[in-house]
């Protein structure tokens, strides 16, 4: 049987849940995203702004006794992400420059659109401590409460949307 | 016997080897993120249209995946499940932060993992939607004395669904098995109800065949999970002050 370019979900499924029980077994920890996005930001602006940064009530912590940010596991796997998404995509010959839209958006509505919701989920995210990945399928896998909160409510958030977005995507 | 799980923090390996192994288990899931078709944003969108439901088939697939595989070994006494760091609970923080997210990832079509590994095959609206993320973590962090007493309220501690339940813990990952199940199934039917079948994903009678063998065996692990109660998974029947700050103190300290 051979998969191509697109598995079946469940199969699909599956392996991101291998990745995430592999790091549960060696790091005693999950996988996550968005936690790694919040250390770049951090790093970035601590080369700004050193004191402002190193005092501040939320990256504060990066830098406590000394140590640099991006020196954590989090960033490790987002590497390895890069990696594996970029070997696949080549392997299967889809590595292209694009814009992906539906057909009834401009290049640059789709563009605005993309920058207006990474803003949303990027403060989404911090707020509820993680993503899709650190918080929905890790804490979903360990039967938290706030995981399961998290899922459902994402759902509820998109429902209550997609309808005005609708003509971006269908 | 020892528990050898997990390995970085029972000593197994170093520090430094954890970091590096992070490495190949992100090169798998970002090869999977590929293979399951979310580093185009279109199809992700599409979930909450109901035009291709394979991003929440996916997340049931990998979260019963996870849940079996590490409260399997942990009754097998394989992992020691107190060292594992269980994600805790902010309730209305995360719901709140959870609709949110979600207005994001249909407004932006992405969601961070998926970007990444957009990025990384050339998508332009992922590098975009990246930006933005940035931006918005750093909007978070730097006004963080705003919302910084809302982020810490609602304080559960890793507080599970068996515990708020009041169930076993296996009978809630059969549970989540079943709804897991029934999710799935009814999601694909509202699709082909909605779009009509050429819209759906792969029909191939060999994957169907594949997958109706992963559901079936998903279900019969789920029963035989729902047979042991809680203490033959954590070991313990009183809550140990794992993770972070055992529960009961919590909610008495909240303020």
């Amino acid at each position: 049987m051979k998969f191509g370019t697109r598995w079946p979900p469940i199969p699909a499924g599956i392996l991101i849940g291998i990745s995430m029980l592999l790091a549960f077994v060696v790091a005693g920890r999950g996988i996550g995203a968005s936690g790694a996005m919040t250390r770049l930001v951090a790093w970035v602006q601590h080369g700004l702004f050193p004191r402002a940064t190193e005092q501040s009530a939320y990256f504060g912590k990066y830098f406590a006794d000394g140590s640099h940010p991006l020196n954590d596991y989090v960033v490790f796997l987002l590497v390895g992400l890069l990696i594996g998404a970029f070997v696949a995509a080549w392997r299967c010959g889809e590595l292209r420059m694009e814009v992906l839209r539906g057909p009834n958006i401009t290049t640059r509505n789709r563009l605005l659109l993309a920058l207006a919701g990474g803003v949303i989920s990027g403060f989404a995210a911090r707020l509820a401590r993680g993503c899709t990945s650190g918080q929905g399928l890790v804490g979903g896998a360990e039967l938290s409460v706030g995981a399961w909160v998290f899922l459902m409510s994402v759902f509820v958030g998109g429902w209550m949307v997609a309808w005005f977005v609708r003509k971006q995507w269908i | 016997m020892d528990i050898a799980a997990p390995f970085a923090k029972t000593g197994v390996i170093e520090a430094t080897t954890n970091l590096w192994l992070a490495i190949p288990i992100g090169i798998i899931f970002g090869y999977a993120l590929f293979h399951a078709g979310f580093t185009d944003s279109r199809r992700i969108a599409w979930a909450f249209y109901f035009k291709d439901v394979g991003v929440p088939v996916v997340m049931f697939s990998a979260i019963v995946t996870g849940m079996v595989g590490l409260w399997g070994l942990s009754l097998l006494g394989l992992i020691d499940i107190s060292l594992v760091y269980m994600l805790p609970t902010y309730l209305v923080p995360m719901a709140v932060g959870g609709v949110l997210f979600g207005v994001g990832m249909v407004i932006g079509g992405y969601c961070p993992g998926t970007a990444i590994a957009a990025v990384a095959t050339g998508k332009i609206d992922g590098v975009v939607f990246i930006g933005g993320f940035l931006i918005g973590s750093l909007v978070f962090g730097d006004f963080f004395p705003v919302w910084g007493d809302f982020y810490n309220s609602h304080y559960l501690g890793a507080f599970r669904l068996d515990q708020a339940f009041g169930i076993s813990l296996g009978a809630t990952v059969l549970l989540i098995i079943v709804i897991a199940v029934v999710g799935t199934i009814s999601m694909i039917f509202v699709q082909d109800f909605v779009w009509g079948e050429k819209n759906t994903m792969t029909k191939a009678r060999p994957f169907k065949k594949l997958q109706g063998v992963l559901v079936a065996t998903a279900l019969a692990i789920g029963m035989i999970f729902a047979f042991f109660p809680t203490e033959s998974f954590i070991d313990d029947t009183v809550e140990r002050p794992f993770y972070i700050v055992p529960r009961a103190n919590m909610i008495e300290a909240a303020p």
